[in-house]
């Protein structure tokens, strides 16, 4: 522990230097690191003997020191994403939306022009320093450093991710795509989001690319706060494809306003070797959440999906829906859990899972607690496997096996994919695709 | 187009149980059979049998199709070959929009591409009254058994199989869609393409002269009378029961 105190000492100086960062940042890094110490460590994976190594060793060897381009990518990466037809898709977006890399942020023109009416997109350490007033009054506000060990390292070393903020009554008509694309050294393993959705503003971030993110460490600890204004209406989808050796842990918090919505869908593709989440969110009076979770489970990988939905104000409703694809000896959990605490709250947990090897193993445990007397709280779940028939039917009119289970599966999944852009979609099908037919 | 079917002595088994027990049938290119027997006889299983499903166990005996055995051959290889039984009921497929199942079906046995595919499916389908909207609804799901029976239909118009397999495409279906689905039956009999017809009712055949049909009567899982087309009156006169008289003295 005495050896983390001092690696993680270093890292935050480091990172004061290096962002130019005012003290009162440092400071937050520095009772963090306190709080890291006495902090309870529960992750049902990662113990506390091999946290300790991540942060004394967190490099994975073997990749290149600096990834500028795809063309820096080990062959067979390279190679996946020649047969995703991705390299693309992805230089198409290089060129024209904004693109995270060490140094900051590319706009394009479109955004350029949005900047103007008050839409505000920059890397967070520059809206520490820019915007230091907002970014104090909304910094870790919806989460408590000293809850867990994870979430009171991320906080000592966050470094990197975005500051968004859409003023009051915009409505950006098109999606805001986000690709973190280069990331230099281990220390970029926990940016932290904040989105601030002023009243009645409208919006859709896309997080993140669905070809294998450029990490060279083995644990991601990434962190959303959201504020969503009253009738403010925000979409936020996180498309996840992590390489196999990287553990990550997205911690996500929002609260939404009155009549105010939020759709937050999360498309894990590649979950690496294991991904845990349990994102909160409170939702005031006439609010609406919605936590959609689209998973593919792959290998030995333990995914574990949790969700919290406090219903404060009157009216308010919830959703945590997930579809699981379930393949190979993968395990996935789901657990998600909506109280109402308010007369005339709703609130609704769905799970369906496709078992696809008789080694998959999927457990869903829905929580329901009502605090009142009026609430509609309910769930269902569906565990299945693809029924001989089904298979059988597509075959007999001439797919093969493995062609016909795609096109179960992909149907399977495509309620879920409703409001995912069409370039994306094209990009998951391929990667089903292939995990279904084990080329990943 | 062509190409012979040949049962050999078929035995098919489903879950342990021998269903079929001995069935022979030889199918020439472009003919005509009809397979009629009591319920429980073992017609669909002769059907599913020759079409692949996986449920149905070949104890004994062969099928022969185009000079090619393919008692063992997966399903989709046996479609590739020309073979398509539309099911006694076909089975809901959940998630599957029937246009990207046909647009996939026509690009692995025609090697169409999407759009040609497209089109070609539109106008198949209005011909067959479905309206536009429907083929953007997963496989059967929800269908009445009348909308599943056209579907079957639709699927071996866009196919055109060498070999078509109908298992009861009568049975709960209205006259109008009736008289439609013996139009497309007869169509791609007269444009080439075999048929065998399981069936209760004669009446499916309007246009048809009783001498270009094979009646084939099952019995607890054998063929055990094949005559011409004049014999579907004279069951549906007499009944099963009494038929069994003149073959297998009635039991
Ligand atoms: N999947 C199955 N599982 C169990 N028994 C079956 C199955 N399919 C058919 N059988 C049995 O096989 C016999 C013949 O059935 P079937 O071929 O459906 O007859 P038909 O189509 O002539 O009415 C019946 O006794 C039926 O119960
Ligand atoms: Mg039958």
């Amino acid at each position: 522990m005495e050896d983390a105190r001092s690696i993680i000492e270093n890292q935050i100086e480091e990172l004061a230097e290096r962002n130019r960062e005012p003290e009162w940042m440092t400071e937050i890094r520095r009772k963090a690191l306190e709080a890291f110490l006495k902090a309870p460590h529960n992750d049902p994976v990662i113990s506390e003997e091999e946290l300790l190594q991540f942060i004394a060793r967190p490099e994975i060897k073997g990749l290149p020191e600096k990834i500028e381009s795809l063309d820096d990518l080990p062959e067979d990466m390279r190679n996946l994403l020649d047969r995703l037809g991705i390299s693309e898709v992805e230089q198409k977006y290089l060129a024209g939306m904004a693109v995270q890399t060490d140094t900051g942020i590319v706009y394009n023109q479109f955004l350029k022009e949005w900047a103007e009416k008050g839409l505000t997109v920059l890397p967070t350490e520059e809206a520490v320093r820019k915007y230091p007033d907002v970014v104090k009054s909304h910094f870790l506000r919806l989460i408590d450093a000293s809850e867990s060990k994870l979430a009171a390292y991320h906080t000592a070393v966050w470094n990197g991710g975005i500051f968004l903020h859409v003023r009051e009554g915009l409505k950006v008509p098109f999606p805001l795509h986000l690709f973190f694309l280069i990331q230099e050294s281990a220390l970029a393993q926990a940016p932290h989001i904040i989105i601030i959705a002023e009243p009645n503003s409208e919006f859709h971030l896309i997080e993140g690319c669905t070809s294998p993110v450029l990490v060279r460490h083995s644990l991601h600890l990434d962190m959303t706060e959201a504020y969503i204004g009253d009738g403010a209406k925000a979409r936020l989808t996180v498309l996840q494809n992590w390489p196999e050796y990287v553990h990550t842990r997205p911690m996500t918090r929002a609260k939404v306003g009155r009549n105010a919505s939020f759709i937050n869908t999360t498309v894990t593709l590649g979950s690496g070797k294991s991904n845990v989440a349990n994102p909160k969110y409170t939702v005031d009076e006439g609010g609406r959440v919605e936590l959609n979770g689209i998973i593919l489970g792959q290998k030995d990988y333990y995914i574990d999906l949790g969700g919290e939905m406090k219903l404060i104000g009157r009216g308010a409703s919830g959703l945590n829906a997930s579809k699981s694809v379930i393949m190979d000896r993968s395990r996935v959990i789901t657990r998600g859990v909506i109280e109402a605490m308010a007369p005339g709250t709703k609130g609704h947990i769905s799970c369906d899972a496709l078992l696809m090897s008789d080694e998959a193993e999927m457990e869903t445990y829905p929580g329901l607690r009502s605090r009142v007397s009026e609430a509609e709280l309910s769930h269902e779940a569906a565990i299945g496997r693809i029924r001989e028939e089904e298979l059988f039917y597509l075959m007999s009119r001439g797919l093969d096996e493995e062609k016909a289970t795609q096109l179960i599966v992909k149907g399977f999944l495509a309620p879920m994919l409703k409001d995912i852009p069409a370039e994306f979609l094209v990009e998951i099908r391929k990667i089903v695709e292939m995990a279904v037919s084990g080329g990943m | 187009m062509g190409g012979t079917l040949i049962v050999e002595d078929l035995h098919s088994s489903v879950e342990g149980k021998e269903i079929l027990r001995g069935v022979n049938l030889t199918v020439k290119p472009g003919e005509f059979h009809v397979v009629m027997g009591p319920n429980g006889s073992g017609k669909s299983t002769l059907a599913l049998t020759i079409a692949g499903h996986p449920k149905y166990e070949v104890t004994g005996g062969r099928i022969v199709f185009k000079g090619r055995d393919v008692t063992k051959m997966p399903p989709h290889e046996r479609a590739k070959l020309g073979i398509f039984l539309a099911f006694q009921q076909p089975h809901e497929v959940e998630g599957v929009r029937i246009m990207e199942f046909l647009q996939q079906v026509l690009a692995e046995l025609k090697g169409m591409d999407g759009a040609e595919a497209y089109d070609l499916i539109i106008r198949t389908a209005k011909d067959m009254w479905f309206r536009e909207e429907d083929l953007y609804r997963p496989i059967n799901v929800g269908f009445s058994g009348g909308e599943r029976k056209r579907l079957e239909l639709l699927q071996a118009v866009l196919i055109k199989p060498d070999l078509l397999i109908l298992d009861e495409p009568d049975s709960g279906v209205d006259v109008d869609s009736m008289s439609l689905i013996s139009r497309k039956i007869e169509q791609l009999n007269e444009e080439g393409t075999s048929v065998i017809l399981i069936t209760h009712y004669g009446r499916i055949l309007k246009h048809l002269e009783p001498e270009d049909i094979k009646v084939h009567v099952m019995k607890d899982g054998r063929i055990v009378m094949t005559r011409g087309g004049e014999f579907i009156d004279e069951i549906e006169r007499r009944g099963f029961q009494d038929i069994f008289k003149d073959c297998c003295g009635g039991d």
